[in-house]
This record gives C-alpha cells, structure tokens and sequence, in this order.
C-alpha cells in the first residue's frame, strides 16, 4: 500500500500448501539414503521421470493459479506409473499428518538434511543429495527460507491453508455428486457470485453460443444480388472466433469458468503461482493475443486477469496485459483508459526488457508510455494523433537521454510513415520540435522517411539492440524495394543521380537478419520459453509417451513438440522468429515485385512451413494470400478456390479483411474471364466499400478497387469511362509516390487505348510503363508491358509484324520462365499472331510454328476459363487448319470457338462452391 | 463570486433542486413538533443502544441534542450549551426559517417493540455486556438457542463483528509481497444463508434487515443491498447506520431517484448526505441549511455545511462555522480534516499547528489527524515529513481519497513524478469522479514535458467537473504549449474557462492575446475591452492594462474609428514608461490624419 511500490519485492516467494506437497515430493525423489534408487523407486527411468516432473512443476506458467491437490494428484497418477497409489498416499498423508504448528517445524527440519552442504562434491557416488545450487535445491532452499520467515501468525495460516487444501481435494473427486445432489449448497454457491461475475459467465456463454452459429452458417453473401447491407451484416459474422481452430483460447476459456466457481470460494484457499511464474504466463499469453488477434477469447482472460488483480493488486503488469487485451478486440476507450492506468502504477519502469537498469535517473520512463500511446493510436487508425504522440516521444526521450527508446519510437514513426500514405507531413515533422532537426522541411515524405530510417538504424545499432536492428534492416529493405534513393541534398556539381531502384541493397538489407538468429542462439534461454516448455510438457501428460513424436496435433493447434523438452529445447524467443520469418515474406514480396514467381513462391512456402508457429496470424494470413493468389495465377481458379476455403476455415476471424479481399479479387478475375459482367461489377462495388472503410484509408486497397473497375469497364468496353477511371487512379499513386502502381496503371491505360483502336495514342503509355519498369527492376512486369507493346505494334499493321515478333522474344523468357498461365497465353498468341499477319510468312511451309502456340495457349487457358482469349486461339486454329485444308480439324476449332463465343455470352452459375 | 459560478454551472439540475424544495417546504409545513421528534430520537436511542448499534445511537443523539430547547424548560446548563453557537449563527443566517405551526403528528410512529423473551431477557442482559466488552464471540454464544427477534439480530451482529475484527487483523497477518489481501470476513456466508431464510420467512425486523443489507453489500450484491436497505429504513427510520450504508450505495442521480423512500424527516439528512457526495452542492446546502431549522444546534448539521461550503470554495465562511464547532465541541476530530484544509489555503500556520496539537492529544491514531499534521508540515515546506503522515494517515485507512491526493501534491513539490502519478492514480480507482485528481495527473504530465500525453488526464478533468475554470485554464496551456502548439484548441478552452467565472482572470487576457497572435483582430479588441472592463470593476491595474489599452488604442486606429482610439490614447497618458509615448505619437498621428483627412478626400474626389 506504499506509495511507491515499483519493483515486486524480491521476497515474493510466499510458502503454500502446494509448494509444501511439492517439498514432500522432492523429499521422496531425494530422500537420504544409501542406495541408488531409493525405496519406492524400481528403476533409474521411474526416479528421473518424477524428477523432471517435479522440475516441470517449479518452473511451468500456464496460470496464474497454484494446482490443487487433486490436479497434482492426477498428474502424479500419469507419472507414477506402478508408484502411484504410493505417491499419492504419501503425499495426502504427509500432508494429513500435519495437524499442528510444531509438525510443520519438524518437516522442514527434515528437509533441510535432503540438501547436500556446500562441499557436496566430495560425496559418495551412490548416495543420493541434493546440489544446494540445482534448480530443485534452490526450491528447497527458498522454501524452507520462506518458512523460517513466517511469524508464528504465518504458520498458523499455512497451516488451515493446507486443512483446506486437503479437504478440497476428498471433496472435489465427488465434485459432480457435490453439484448435483446438494440444492442449497449450490444455492448458496451462486448467490454468492457476484451479480457481474454472474454477467461475465452469461457474456462467455453467448460468445460460445455466436461461435457456434459462426460454425455453423458460414455462407458467402453472393448468391444472390442484395444489397449492400446485408453485405456488412454477413461481414460480420466472419469477426467470431471459431472453436476448431483456437485451441489456445478454448482452453483458456473452459478452464477459466471452471475454476473460477471453486477459486473464488472464500473457504478455499486460493495461492497465486511465484511471481516469476505469473509473469511467465502473462508474457505467453500476450504473444498469444499477438498470435491470435481478435481470435483470442477476451472475456475468459479478462476474468483471469480481474481475478489475478484482485489477488494481487500492486502486480501492475496485469493493467498492461488488458490494455493489449483490449487493443485486439478494437476496444479503444477502454484500452487507452488500461494504458494510462498502467503507466501511471508502473511509471513504465516494470516490465520491460529492453528498459537499462533504472537507478540512473528516478524519474520514470514515460517515454515509453508516449511510444505505447502512439502505437495504439496508429493500431486503432489515427494516424494523425499518433504522429503527435511519437513526436512527443521522441522530444522526452531525448531529454531523458533514453535512447533506446528513441531508437525505438523512430522505428515506430518510420513504420508509420510508411504504413499510411501521408501525401506530405509538413506540420508535424516539419515543426521546430521534427524528430531531425537537421531536416529541412522541403524534403517529400519519402526523403524524410529514408532519413527517419536511417537514423534509426544507426540508433540501434549503436546501442546493439539487435531485434531493432532486424526490424530497421527490414523497413529499410521494404522502402528499397518501392522508392528510388535519391541523395537527400546535393551541393555543387551534381552527383550522378541513379534514378533505379537497387535490389542488391534490398538482398542485403533483408540477409542481415540472419544474424539475429545465430547471435540468439549462442545467448541462452529466457525465462518464458523455458516456463512455456514445462508448461507444455505437463499439459501433455496425458498423452501415452510413445506416440508423443508422432503427434503433430493435426496440424491445427500450437504444436510445440512436448518431446522437446527431452531434447535441447530451442532458445530462440518467439519475437526473434518472427522478425526473421517476415523476413521471408519481405523475400516474397521482393521477388513477387522483381518477377520471379517460383522464388517467391519458394520463400512464402519457407514461411508457411517453418515459421508458422511463431508468426503473428496476420502475417500468416498474408503469406497464405500470397499463395493462392500463385496458384490462381498458374494453376487455376478450381485448385485456388480450394485452397482459398482451407485458409477461410483457418483464419475464420482473425484477418477476415485480408481473406475476403483475397476471395473479391479471385471472385472478380474469375468473372472478367468468364464473361460474367454483372457479378464482375458487383465484387468490384464490394471491393469499393471495403476500400473506403471507417476505420483508416488504405491506400493499397483503395489503388486495387479502382484498378479493377477500370478493368470491368474495359471489358465491358466502355473506353472512355475506363480511361477516365485509370487516369485519375493514376493520379492518386503519383501523388502518393505509388510506383510500382503508376507502372501497373500505365499499362493499364495502354491497352484501354489498344482495345478502343487508339494503338497510337497506347504506345506512349506502353513506354512510360516499360520506363517505370526498368528503373524500378519489376521485370515481370516489363515483360508484360512489352508484351502489350508488342501487341500495339501489331494492331498498328501488318507491315509492324516484324518489331512486334522481336520484342516478343525478347520477353519470352522472362515470361514463360515466371509469368502465369494467361501472360503465357497471351504471349503465344500474339506470337501467332504475328506470324500469320507477316506477309512473308506461309503457313503451309511451316504450319507447327503457329499451330503449336495457339495449341499451348489453349490449353493454358482451360484452367482459367478464359473464354475470349480461348475464342480467339480457336478461331486462329480454325483458320490455320482451313488454310492447311484440314477440313476435320478445322471443324472441330471451329466448334469449340462457337461454345466460347457461346458461353461469353451467356455467362452461368456453373457449378461454385462459394457462389451457391 | 465562486458561489455564484457553482450555481450558474449548476443550473442543469436546476429542476431538480425546485423540486425538492417545494417537497421540502410541504413537509416541513408538516412537520412533527420539536416535541414529537424529540421523543422519537429518544426511543430509538434507547432502542439503537440496546442492540448495541453505537454509532447510530450517537448520531441520533447528537441530533436530540442538536434540537432547539423549548425556552420555557431549558435549563441554564442547556443555554451555556447552546449559546456560542447561536451568536455566530446570527451573524450568517441568511434565510430564517420561521417556526413551523405544530400540527402535532409524527409521520411514522415509533413502532412498539414487542418486549420478547422475558425468560431469555437474561441472557440478552449477559450478551449484551460481553458486546460492550468487545467479546464478540461469546456474546454469540451466549444467544445461541434464543430465537426471539432482538437476540437473533444480536447473535448475528455480534458474529458479523468477530468476523471483521479478525478480517482486519489478518489484513494485516496476510499482507502478501504484491498488496495481496484476500482477508475476508468469513462469517458473511453463514450470516447471508442465515439472514436470507429469515427474511423470506418475514422472520426479520428493521434491525435484522440493516445487518442483511450489510451483508449483502459486503459480498457485492449492490442491487439487493440497496432493497433490502431501504427495507430496513422505511420502516425504522431513525437507524443512521443504515442510510449512511444506503448512502454509499447511492453512486448516481438515477439511482437516487429509483429508490422507493416514504417521507420522514430522516430521509431529509439522508438527502441531504446523498447530494453531497454526488456533488450537487447547492441542493445538499439547501436541505441542510432547511434542516437547521429543526436542529438548530446539531454539531453533524453544522459540519456538514462546513464541508459543503468548502466544496464552494467559500473559504471564510467555513473557517468561521469550524471555529464555532471547535468551541462548541473542542475535542471533536472528524471532519476537522477540511478545516485545516481552509487553514492551509489561508496559510494560518499558528491556528494550523494549534489544531494540529489539539488534535494529536485527542486521539493520535485516526487518519483525520495524521492528515492534519501532514497538512502542517506541507504549509511548512516540510513536504517529506508531510509524506510520513499522509502515509500513515493511508495506513490507517486505506481507502482516504483526500490523502491521497494530498500526497500526490507533496511528491509534485518534491518533484517525484513518479510518485505522485502513482498516488493520484490511486486516487483516482478508489473514485474515478475524483476530479482533483485527474487535475494532478495532469499537471505531473505536463511537468515532466509531456503536453500531449497530459491532455487525456485534463480532460477527464474536465469531464468530471466542467464548471471550474482553473481546470479549463490547466487544459489551454497545455494546448498552448510549445509543443503542441494547438492554438485554436486552446481558445476554445480558454472560452469555457472565461464562461466559468475565472477569478484570476486569466482566460480573458489570454484569450485577447492569442488572438492578436493569430491575426484576428476584431476578436483580440473584444476580449481585450472585456478583460479591461473586468479590471475597471475590480479595481485592478497592472501591465495588462496598459497592454489592452495601448492594443485598443492602435487597433482603433488603423480602423480609423479615432474617437475611441483617442479615448484609450487618452487613458494611457496616465501610465508612466514607453506606452505613455507611444500614446503621445498615436495621438500626434491622429491628428494629422484628421487634418489631412479632407484634403485627401478632396484629392480623391479629383483624379
């Protein structure tokens, strides 16, 4: 109640009844005795097993909550093996036999003799003691220091703890009975819960009975053409959690009402796991909120966390697991108030691990509540304010010489800055408070930023904060990959400027993150993924060890391996992981960028299977994107659509957004090729309202519904419209420094102009792209931009055949290496094309040379149901077999081109999964 | 003047308060006779103290006491008693209230309590002596086999205090490494079943009903508390404990008006208690000071105006009503917290340590006087030894929501951010409506240059309490900090504040020379003028005098309107330095312009 309670006193280790059993335990695994294995003990194997259990049991966190008698009694029957009637009797009888203060003393007398004195080296072999300095040693020794701590008060309440204790345990295993049978107890039980407990246990239940629904009736809402409220509504029920596929928060859940009835029980003793313990627990959990997102239960841990505030009310760490708790269910008010309360308990001093010993200064670190603040702001979408905030941050953190925070709020800025497209700072970096001051104002955003990023870097590499360091490499990649570094201010003769992008910088940046690992790996264990694997380990206890390295938990659940903890558990941090995989998916999107579909492939599946367990859902989200949009682009829609429903039913809830989009964009491409107009126009207004959401602007989003409206309304030919569409669009990305966009709108314009018969007026903006291209290195998309100029040089006359055809070849490796089935096919019809328009070219001399072409864009094309190109080959093929007089074969193109032409024009429902 | 600022921010529960005025003048036009009431209070005294309930038996003594004696009895013992206070009553009644006609009915009769147990009466006799010795379980045990009324409610009241004597003592045996004290009284299980199946069985009386709501509210069933309380109270009125229970369960206006309350005078001190500590000040004066009228000499009565008059921030008035209490009641320590609070605001350092002193020698270990002393040495700038007391004054009882605000100004003095945040931000989850608190979180924020971050706390501030402009006038200048520099913002603050009757007259300057900055003119000669007239009425010159007029002056020039820049010329001339030459040039200038002026119009005229 002090004042100033900061650090939890080191004496935090109060003694319980279960630490008093576990005592027993220890005093049976090492009881002093001449033999190897001691008595009850029949082999080597069965002494080890109960004493990595016992191990387990000291170091694991999986609640904030001591066990009972009866879960350790349980657990012991798993362990024991033959031993268990034995261990249990003992145990409940030691602790039945304590029936008065002086028993107490004696115990912990006796157990002093179980430790070895500090020349324990010297001993015989065969006798066993216990090393003063062994884990299980140090928790005697602190235990029995607990003990002679107690004042006689003290022992008088351990002592009718351990009574309790007991009698729980002989009560609870009829604990069913106990429920069923006794009206009034059970009357009294729930009278007593509190009204808002009461409302707590109704909200869980509701939230069971929505995920219930949630499972049951997932429809897509595009069977029928509704309107676009019912779109919000069906959006909706994508947000609830599903059970399956949860099994973190599920259990979480069940075991949080399921103790809270006994816990909560004033007669029951309730013992709050070691300090050390309960922060273990709060930091998994807050990476499982991480991990999950909004998949995480919220009321269940906002009850563990109420009840752990209760029982302990100075362990101020629990305001900040619900301020997260809150961020990831978009509970603003009440995270921002959870914040404040935090910072203002802990003055930002507790808790976190990249804080420098305090002592220097003992003014707080508020900082770091600024850098939180900003952080959240930014998260619920008010970037604006967040700037402020950061700003701020950065202005205290450099009076209070903090610079590790400095480093880190500038890495937060740099992240902002590039997250959300400001069209110009100027006002809030360009006040006389900018975190650089040494900026002028004049600078663009992008220069800023790319200053920012720098600074940064130098920062944490400075002060060798190697997670920073990582994260920077990879912002930095991230910003080489789109933006052209142009020298910040040059004086005199003007330095040559290099007006490309530099994906050797991008490779460089984005490898330097390896060394994270190795550098983690030499430094040794934290204490959380040691908790996390004892906790692992107990909680698969019930499983029969043999098959426990064949279990994978079906590949759903968290599956770190229980087995582990035989082996030398791997000590890399969860964050590390993280950084290194987004490191591949960084390695993705570049090669995506620079064209090359299998690397990037290689890397997204690198991801998907290594770092699965450790990524945050929505970078698994994006990666599971990514892959489908692959195999929609080189496989087909049917093996996409397939793949899309597996990721849908795994990431039901937690990034709804990114897999509707994915399922929109696949939905709208779909219905282009089929010639399904009016579904087209539909998914594209979808995809606008999505674009256009409350929350915050996205500028990617908002470029690729516009984009795609462009291209319905190209194919539903209304040219001029398009145009109109594709030019402001490109207006936008010019002024938010898109690049990589201005090149696709580029493009995009070409062939609107192309399509309405404009080739001349197309050929600049083929140019313009292809220019784009190049200093940007996105080589695929060159590819397809020379393709189409390729294509505009054809349309210009026959006598342009000739250029048309080298250009072509010119990309065709490019794209027959990397591009997907309808570049491909593209490809090799204008190459036919081009053929047949040469004049010199007879196609009876050499008549494979179209035909093989036509023949593999044909085929390409089945996957993805493109009927116009596909009427296009067959109509080609028709002619080619007419000129060669192959009367059957003609017919039979000839036929097929009839039902493309056909099915273009009458567009149906076939058979669709997420249609019907 | 801040009177009259709390009732203008007031005026939305204006209806509210007509309301309960108009109720209260019927009933006080109904009112039971001194006489009646009177000897209500002395049966239920009689009967409070046989169930041993010995702080509402107090109370209703005190008031008993507090009734104004019938000057044809009263004995001259009972005037030398009366006496001081009625002199200075004199000197602040504002609104007599004239005697009331004896219609001579009380509203509820003191019910006859049915004398049970004439056999068992003895060992009630035996119980209650042991209750009085503080040997609660056996008193309890001694009732174990009585089943009449009274010795039920007293077995389970006296179960009820074994029950909290041990729970504070293993608060203090148990007090975990992290604050942790899960001490709980555990006979509240057993009472609950016991009391609910009594109930249920119309088994229980007034009494018995107190204790259950006492119960009940203990183990956080707020709803039925509040029911079984009122129970409780509509039909034993005089049972002071029970409101006061009532009371704290009260926490919002609509509660207040949900609860069904049949008329009784006792519901008028309830009411009045209610307002107060749902800060609706005006109304909670007005009850008490119609209350007055019947208990004139009520020492609780006159406290509680104390305090709410210190709510109002009418500081002499205060000092002068705790005076009076002190003489009429020297050794009287509740509430003599807010008194030293005036005395510390007045900076009285002899009269602080006096009582202090005073204080100390009648009881060391109550958390008012630990607050006292802490005030004493904070006036001293003694600010770590006015921790100690704070602390201990917090020690004693935890849940003090003054001495934790208290404490938080301390550390701000010792500069210790860190502290004070967190003793403020105690504060503030003991009662989130705390807004002195927020205020403080604010200003440690804003000390340590974080401008932004403190704006949330300032404006929770302000949530809480919109009509104090010192608040608003904390928030502008936060606003207007370097930083932030949010200038229109800070306006907009600085208006609320100037709307909020600000007595250091801060926001009207302000508010003129932001505008000035900004460029708008018009509005800077209008705050300006404002502020000027302001400082006309309160007689007050300074260097924002001169500014606003040499402001004024210039701006009406270049507006051409000379009359009135010559006016405020003219005034200035009467300042000595710089600004008195200034005004010499203006003038000079206005003139040739006036002179000039045809000619030019004549010039333009001709092109």
């Amino acid at each position: 109640m002090a004042g100033v309670v900061k650090a939890p006193a080191p004496g935090a280790f109060a003694i319980t009844p279960h630490k008093v059993s576990l005592c027993i335990l220890v005093h049976t695994y090492a009881s002093p005795s001449q033999i190897s294995v001691p008595f009850p003990f029949s082999s080597v194997s069965q002494h080890n097993r109960l004493g990595l259990y016992l191990l387990a049991l000291t170091k694991s966190c999986d609640d904030i909550l001591e066990p009972k008698l009866d879960q350790l009694i349980n657990q012991l029957r798993e362990i024991g093996g033959l031993l268990d009637d034995w261990l249990t009797d003992h145990v409940t009888s030691r602790l039945s036999s304590l029936s008065a203060p002086d028993d107490l003393f004696n115990f912990f007398n006796e157990l002093r003799e179980t430790l070895g004195g500090p020349d324990s080296g010297v001993m015989d072999d065969d006798q066993v003691i216990l090393d003063p300095n062994s884990n299980l040693g140090m928790f005697l020794r602190r235990c029995i220091l607990a003990f002679n701590l107690l004042t006689f008060e003290g022992i008088c309440h351990l002592l009718t703890n351990i009574g309790i204790y007991c009698k729980e345990a002989i009560s609870s295993s009829s604990y069913e009975h106990r429920l069923d049978d006794s009206g009034n107890d059970l009357e009294s039980l729930s009278e007593y819960e509190n009204m808002d407990l009461n409302l707590v246990f109704k909200k869980i239940n509701e939230e069971m009975e929505a995920r219930k629904k949630a499972t049951e009736q997932v429809s897509f809402h595009l069977h029928l053409p509704k309107d676009l409220s019912t779109l919000v509504e069906d959006v909706e029920v994508f947000a609830d959690p599903k059970p399956e596929h949860n099994e973190k928060g599920g259990e979480s859940s069940s075991y949080a009402s399921g103790d809270l009835l006994r816990d909560v029980d004033p007669d029951g003793g309730v013992f709050l796991r070691t300090n050390w313990q309960i922060q273990g627990y709060l930091m998994e959990q807050a990476d499982a909120i991480e991990k999950h997102g909004s998949s995480f239960t919220f009321n269940a841990f906002e009850l563990t966390l109420r009840q752990l505030q209760k029982l302990a009310p100075e362990f101020h760490r629990v305001h900040f697991l619900r301020y997260l708790n809150n961020l990831y269910h978009d509970e603003y008010f009440s995270a921002l108030e959870n914040l404040h309360r935090y910072f203002d308990y802990s003055a930002g001093t507790e808790g976190f691990d990249f804080v420098p010993p305090a002592g220097s200064n003992d003014f707080g670190r508020f900082e770091i509540a600024l850098l939180c603040l900003g952080m959240m702001q930014f998260h619920f979408g008010h970037p604006k304010r967040a700037l402020e905030v950061l700003t701020e941050a950065v202005l205290v953190s450099q009076q209070q010489c903090n610079d590790t925070c400095l480093a880190y709020t500038l890495a937060a800025i740099c992240n902002l800055l590039s997250e959300i497209g400001f069209s110009t700072t100027s006002g809030i970096l360009g006040s006389p408070f900018s975190p650089m001051t040494n900026v002028g104002t004049s600078l663009s955003v992008q220069q800023q930023l790319f200053v920012l990023l720098n600074g940064s870097l130098k920062k944490a590499e400075s002060l060798k904060l190697k997670q920073l360091i990582a994260a920077n490499n990879l912002a930095m990649a991230k910003f080489g990959l789109t933006h052209v570094q142009r020298p910040l201010l040059s004086f005199g003769p003007k330095i040559s400027m290099k007006l490309r992008t530099c994906p050797i910088v991008v490779c460089k940046e984005l490898r330097s993150g390896y060394h994270l690992i190795s550098d983690f790996c030499c430094e040794g264990s934290t204490m959380t993924t040691d908790g996390a694997f004892s906790t692992a380990w107990l909680k698969n206890l019930q499983k029969p060890m043999g098959s426990l390295v064949m279990s994978q938990d079906n590949g759903s659940g968290n599956n770190s391996n229980p087995f582990l903890f035989f082996t030398q558990p791997s000590s890399i941090p969860g964050s590390v992981l993280q950084l290194v995989g987004s490191s591949y998916l960084h390695r993705a999107t570049a090669w995506e960028m620079y064209g090359s579909a299998p690397l990037a492939r290689v890397n997204a599946l690198v991801y998907a299977t290594c770092f699965a367990d450790a990524s945050s859902s929505s970078d698994a989200v994006v990666v599971h994107v990514k892959l489908i949009q692959h195999l929609a682009a080189f496989k087909g829609y049917k093996e996409a659509f397939a793949a899309l429903k597996i990721a849908e039913e795994k990431f039901l809830c937690a990034s709804k957004s990114r897999i509707l989009i994915l399922k929109l964009q696949l939905l709208h491409e779909r219905a282009l090729h089929r010639g399904h107009l009016k579904l087209a126009q539909q998914v594209c207004d979808e995809l606008g309202v999505l674009a256009s959401s409350v929350t915050s602007v996205d500028l990617e989003l908002k470029t690729e519904a516009s984009l795609r409206h462009a291209r319905t309304l190209l194919a539903a030919k209304q040219f001029s419209q398009a145009a109109a569409v594709a030019h402001s669009l490109f207006c936008m990305c010019y002024k938010f420094n898109l690049q990589v966009e201005n090149a696709t709108v580029l493009l995009l314009l070409a062939e609107i102009h192309m399509k309405s018969g404009n080739a001349v007026v197309g050929l600049p903006y083929a140019l313009a792209s292809l220019s784009y291209c190049q200093s940007f290195n996105l080589d695929l998309l060159k590819a397809s931009a020379t393709l189409t100029l390729a294509e505009l040089w054809l349309s210009l006359g026959s006598n342009h055949s000739k250029t048309a055809l080298t250009l072509l070849h010119g990309a065709f490796p490019m794209i027959l290496g990397h591009g997907g089935l309808e570049l491909c096919a593209r490809a090799y019809i204008t190459e036919a094309k081009c053929y047949l328009s040469d004049p010199s070219f007879s196609v009876s001399d050499n008549p494979e040379l179209v035909l093989d072409p036509l023949r593999q864009a044909a085929d390409e094309l089945q996957a993805l149901e493109y009927h116009e190109l596909m009427a296009e080959a067959f109509y080609l093929m028709a002619i080619v077999y007419g000129k060669l007089g192959q009367l059957q074969q003609r017919e039979e193109a000839a036929s097929s081109f009839k039902n493309h032409i056909v099915a273009l024009d009458h567009p149906h429902d076939a058979d669709d999964p997420f249609l019907s | 003047m801040s009177e009259g600022c709390s009732k203008k921010g007031a005026s939305f529960i204006v209806l509210i308060s007509t309301s309960i005025q108009f109720n209260t003048q019927i009933y006080f036009s109904k009112m039971s006779s001194k006489e009646s009431c009177r000897n209500e209070l002395r049966t239920a005294i009689r009967q409070l103290s046989d169930r041993c309930l010995y702080s509402a038996s107090k109370w209703a003594a005190e008031q008993l006491v507090g009734i104004e004696q019938d000057p044809a009895k009263f004995t001259p013992s009972n005037t030398r008693f009366q006496r001081g206070s009625s002199s200075i009553r004199r000197r602040f009644r504002t609104n007599e209230i004239t005697s009331t006609p004896p219609t001579g009915f009380a509203y509820v009769s003191t019910p006859v309590m049915e004398e049970d147990e004439a056999i068992h009466g003895d060992f009630y006799l035996l119980a209650k002596s042991y209750l009085d010795c503080r040997e609660y379980r056996r008193a309890a045990h001694v009732l174990r086999d009585q089943t009449g009324k009274k010795s039920v409610f007293l077995r389970c009241y006296a179960l009820y205090l074994a029950g909290e004597k041990r729970k504070e003592e293993e608060m203090i045996e148990l007090e975990g490494p992290l604050g942790k004290s899960d001490a709980v009284n555990r006979e509240l299980v057993s009472l609950e079943r016991e009391l609910s199946t009594l109930s249920k069985n119309n088994m229980i009386d007034p009494f018995g009903l107190y204790l259950y709501g006492l119960v009940l509210k203990e183990k956080g069933n707020e709803i039925l508390a509040r029911k079984v309380l009122v129970e409780s109270v509509n039909s034993y009125p005089w049972n002071w404990s029970a409101w006061s229970e009532l009371q704290s369960l009260c926490t919002t206006v609509d509660i207040l008006n949900s609860l069904n309350l049949s008329t009784h005078w006792m519901k008028e001190f309830f009411l009045a208690s209610v307002y107060q500590e749902l800060r609706m000040h005006n109304e909670s004066l007005s009850k008490y000071e119609n209350l007055q009228g019947m208990f004139t000499f009520s020492n609780y009565i006159q406290a509680q105006i104390g305090k709410v008059r210190y709510s109002l921030r009418e500081f002499d008035q205060v000092e002068v009503i705790f005076e009076d209490l002190l003489r009429n009641d020297p050794y009287r320590i509740e509430d003599m917290d807010t008194y030293s609070n005036v005395l510390y605001t007045k900076e009285y350092f002899s009269a602080l340590s006096y009582l202090a002193h005073r204080v100390i020698m009648t009881d060391k270990y109550r958390p008012e006087s630990c607050c006292i002393i802490g005030n004493y040495y904070s006036l001293k700038g003694l600010h770590e030894r006015s921790v100690m007391y704070f602390r201990r004054a917090l020690k004693l009882n935890k849940k003090y929501l003054s001495a934790w605000t208290l404490m938080g100004h301390e550390y701000v003095e010792m500069k210790n951010t860190p502290a004070a945040v967190d003793a403020y931000r105690r504060a503030v989850d003991i009662n989130p409506r705390d807004y002195r608190a927020w205020y403080g979180l604010g200003q440690a924020y804003e000390m340590i240059g974080m401008p932004h971050y403190a704006l949330h706390y300032f404006q929770k501030s302000v949530f809480f309490q919109p009509i104090d402009s010192r608040l608003w006038i904390a928030m502008a200048q936060c606003y207007e900090s370097e930083q932030l520099h949010m200038l229109e913002e800070a306006i907009k603050c600085y208006k609320r504040a100037a709307n909020c009757n600000d007595t250091e007259a801060i926001a009207l300057h302000r508010l003129a020379e932001l505008h000035r900055e900004l460029g708008h003119p018009e509005e800077a000669a209008f705050y300006y003028k404002k502020d000027l007239e302001r400082m006309e009425a309160e007689e007050r010159e300074g260097p924002n005098t001169v500014e606003a007029l040499t402001f004024l002056a210039t701006h009406y020039k270049t507006q051409k309107r000379f009359e009135e820049a010559e006016v405020y010329c003219t005034q200035l001339l009467d300042y000595t330095g710089p600004e008195r030459e200034t005004a010499k040039t203006l003038l000079r200038g206005m003139r040739i312009a006036q002179s000039g002026f045809p000619s030019m119009d004549v010039e333009h005229f001709h092109p």
